[in-house]
């Protein structure tokens, strides 16, 4: 009984807090909002998305996250994810506008890939997976982040590339993808294995580049 | 190349909604201000909160309904560009019911862009329901941004199939084809190319073209291997072409790859029926209604456990289909009448009276329902001993039998009648439902055999289902002669004579159209021949839709007539 009522109360908080945030998003299309409302608008995005994924993790420790597949082609997805994300939206830790794209030029795909393009993917959880590592990648960023996808025969990889300082000795992939900053969803890296995990097998890694940090979410599948 | 006709909007746009900048999000491309939608939640706040959003992509003409009535209502009064349906509509309509009942009625134009909104508990539900399954499916909650880039997609691709819908909701397939013809010509990028490949190899299903519906999936799988739809396609054809072996492998193939893809299921059960493995078909069914629980499927899977006289499992599903559907669009009288039939057959008269008087409070005692009801009702009284109750019942029933009863009916009746002793009469009626006949012959021979086993007339199977088929064979038989040999008026006759005793017996009104196309081409143009015609095609339309044959005849009128 307690833990159903947890879970209709949780959910019911859920589900205002969407509510809240799809009113705080049409009253900041008036020209004349105050800073407060903005602020507001953004809090409350990000309380909703720490509780979703809090959520989802808790229901990957009970019993397992069951993926809904379904085709997804690649590109739309990556562009739809990046002008709809809200960690795009909010500004980065420098208070400047990061910019972030699609990179076209690093897309590849090996000519033995049968779907070449698309996927057969949870998009609402990737979408989260990738929400989580792109939110992580803003706040470090210097000026711009790069999102692209690389499909091989049996795997397939995104990427999240940011012009920051990289991973450094003090700043290791752990503190780096949990922090309790107030503009972190936190949980990211367990989140980010929690997807992999639900669609079989695969990897999670972020790791130094020449430019900054980059950051791997690989699935693996037979075709 | 012919793409997306909009560009997604960078950083800049997202600061500027912060920063109240409302401009930026009017889209240039996609004119949302001359969209039309209809928003159906349960929730106010949610309904008010949807409808805020699409207002701020700069929709103006948005209707909302609190539940599936009210969404009806408006649905047959205004044709709506866009529908945004939560999942969860109240306790007795899920979303997916109603969109399976829009499907299924025909309520939908192909232009209306369906999308269902869902919670993440509910979505399998949504994602698995490949053939009632709506444009999209969006997970709340949805930030406007999200529902933003979804609708612009959305549009996109529709604006750019647009010839090919407009052919496809006016029936006309072969504009359809060509029209993709067309498009494919403008050489559009693959994702795009991909969806004018199944929206024409839809329409050539529909014209039963299947030599060239083969090579239109051969250039599908030449662009992309093993993708669901196409694979699905490609055993429906075999299956069309009763290549039963080829069929089943396809579906099979399918299912290996996607274990949750309902559709191939089904086929599986169509295909099994075919081979006349009834065991298996109810096996496939019992899968599909496994991944997507629902009404219809519940129904099928009664049906089937019942004739293979597996009562108890025909019980539990029938059960199951009224709980599905309780209170609901698609709540069936039918149900009741089966479920009460099979209690009735497994002995339990007084849980059937209480079914069918359950089911009297919902629905009008005429037609089908009228009879079936009665017959049932009669069968449990007599069961239990209430002779004259029984026979008060059957008369009852009878009254409300005429030229239009269906079979179902016809054979409770007939049932009722054996068991109390009126073989005659029982006889009678259950030939009247053989000869009802048509494209579901072999289903109504099972349920006609079945109730004169339960009445311990094995031997006399025979007799009725050969006597039910024949004399309107021996027509068309005696029809199709005189036509040979352009005795067009004497087949005419004979035709009328075969159309007297059952109206819509699809043998018959095959033998009338073929008639009318030969007096056409024969004696030339005449008005009130292609009138008949026209009327015959259209029955056999609307009974057997989309069927091989009448398609054939379709076109060959077209050329005849000059249509």
């Amino acid at each position: 009984m307690r833990e159903v009522l947890s879970a209709l109360v949780v959910h019911d908080i859920k589900n205002s807090l969407a509510l809240l945030e799809m009113d705080l998003e049409q009253l900041n299309h008036h020209q004349d909002v105050p800073i407060e409302g903005r602020k507001a608008y953004k809090r409350c995005i990000e309380l909703k998305n720490r509780l979703v994924n809090f959520l989802t993790l808790y229901k990957h420790d009970q019993s397992g996250l069951k993926p809904n597949i379904r085709e997804i082609e690649l590109s739309d997805f990556l562009e739809d994810m990046i002008s709809a994300s809200q960690s795009v939206m909010m500004s980065s830790r420098h208070g400047h506008a990061i910019a972030v794209r699609v990179a076209d030029s690093r897309i590849s795909i090996a000519p033995n890939v049968k779907l070449k393009g698309v996927a057969n993917l949870d998009d609402y959880l990737v979408d989260m997976a990738l929400e989580s590592a792109l939110n992580n990648a803003i706040r470090y960023a210097r000026s711009s982040v790069e999102i692209w996808f690389e499909q091989r025969a049996g795997s397939l990889s995104f990427f999240v590339l940011d012009d920051g300082p990289g991973v450094t000795l003090v700043e290791n992939v752990e503190q780096r993808t949990t922090s309790d900053n107030a503009s972190s969803t936190g949980l990211g890296l367990a989140l980010c294995n929690a997807v992999v995990e639900a669609h079989g097998s695969g990897n999670v890694a972020l790791t130094n580049t020449s430019g900054g940090a980059l950051f791997a979410l690989e699935f693996q599948y037979t075709e | 190349m012919i793409g997306r006709l909009n560009t997604k909007s960078d950083i800049s746009d997202l600061e500027a909604i912060l920063n109240g900048n409302k401009k930026a999000i009017e889209n240039e491309y996609i004119q949302f201000g001359k969209l039309s939608a209809l928003v159906i939640d349960d929730i106010s706040a949610m309904r008010h909160a949807i409808s805020s959003q699409l207002q701020a992509m700069g929709m103006n003409l948005i209707n909302t309904a609190s539940d599936a009535e009210g969404a009806l209502k408006r649905i047959e009064s205004n044709s709506y560009d866009l529908i945004l349906c939560d999942y969860n509509l109240n306790r007795a309509s899920s979303g997916q019911h109603f969109l399976e009942y829009l499907r299924l009625e025909k309520l939908l134009s192909a232009k209306t862009i369906f999308v269902m909104v869902t919670a993440e508990a509910e979505y399998a539900y949504v994602a698995n329901a490949a053939e009632f399954g709506p444009d999209d499916y969006i997970l709340k909650p949805c930030p406007e941004k999200k529902l933003r880039s979804r609708l612009e997609r959305l549009f996109d691709r529709r604006t750019f199939l647009m010839p090919v819908i407009n052919a496809i909701d006016t029936l006309q397939y072969e504009l359809a084809v060509s029209e993709c013809d067309s498009l494919i010509a403008k050489q559009p990028d693959e994702r795009w190319l991909m969806h004018v490949l199944r929206l024409k190899a839809e329409a050539q299903l529909a014209l039963h073209d299947t030599e060239n519906v083969l090579h239109t999936y051969a250039q599908a799988v030449s662009i992309r291997d093993a993708v669901p739809w196409v694979a699905m396609g490609i055993a429906r054809t075999h299956f069309l072409l009763k290549d039963l072996p080829a069929a089943e492998q396809s579906a099979k193939d399918i299912i290996a790859k996607n274990p949750n893809y309902v559709a191939a299921y089904e086929l599986l059960a169509q295909i099994k029926l075919g081979q006349k493995d009834h065991e298996g078909a109810l096996h496939m069914l019992h899968a599909s209604s496994k991944i997507l629980p629902s009404a219809k499927r519940f129904r099928s899977l009664s049906e089937s456990a019942f004739l293979l006289g597996r009562l108890d499992e025909a019980k539990q599903y029938a059960e199951s289909a009224i709980r599905l559907s309780s209170g609901s669009m698609v709540e069936r009288s039918d149900d009741y009448l089966s479920l009460a039939q099979i209690q009735t057959d497994l002995g339990d008269h007084r849980s059937a009276i209480l079914t069918l008087e359950k089911s009297a409070r919902k629905y009008e005692e005429t037609g089908v329902y009228g009879v079936a009801k009665n017959a049932i009702l009669a069968q449990a009284y007599f069961d239990s001993g209430d002779m004259d109750k029984a026979r008060k019942l059957i008369g009852s029933a009878q009254r409300l039998v005429t030229d239009k009863t269906e079979s179902s009916a016809l054979t409770a009746l007939g049932k009722v009648a054996i068991k109390t002793g009126d073989l005659i009469l029982g006889f009678k009626l259950l030939t009247r439902a053989v000869q009802s006949g048509g494209k579901d012959k072999e289903h109504i021979a099972r349920h006609v055999t079945k109730a004169m086993k339960d009445c311990g007339q094995n031997d006399k199977i025979d007799d009725v289902i050969d006597a039910g088929q024949r004399r309107i064979l021996d027509l068309v038989e005696e029809a199709t002669k005189a036509m040979r040999v352009a005795q067009f008026t004497l087949a005419f006759q004979k035709v009328l004579e075969a159309l007297a005793i059952h109206d819509e017996n699809i043998e018959a009104l095959l033998a009338a159209a073929q008639l009318h196309l030969l007096w056409l081409k024969q004696d030339g143009m005449d008005k009130v021949v292609a009138e008949r015609a026209k009327d015959y095609l259209a029955t056999l339309d609307r009974l057997v839709p989309k069927n091989e044959k009448v398609m054939g005849f379709y076109r060959f009128f077209n050329e005849l007539t000059g249509v």
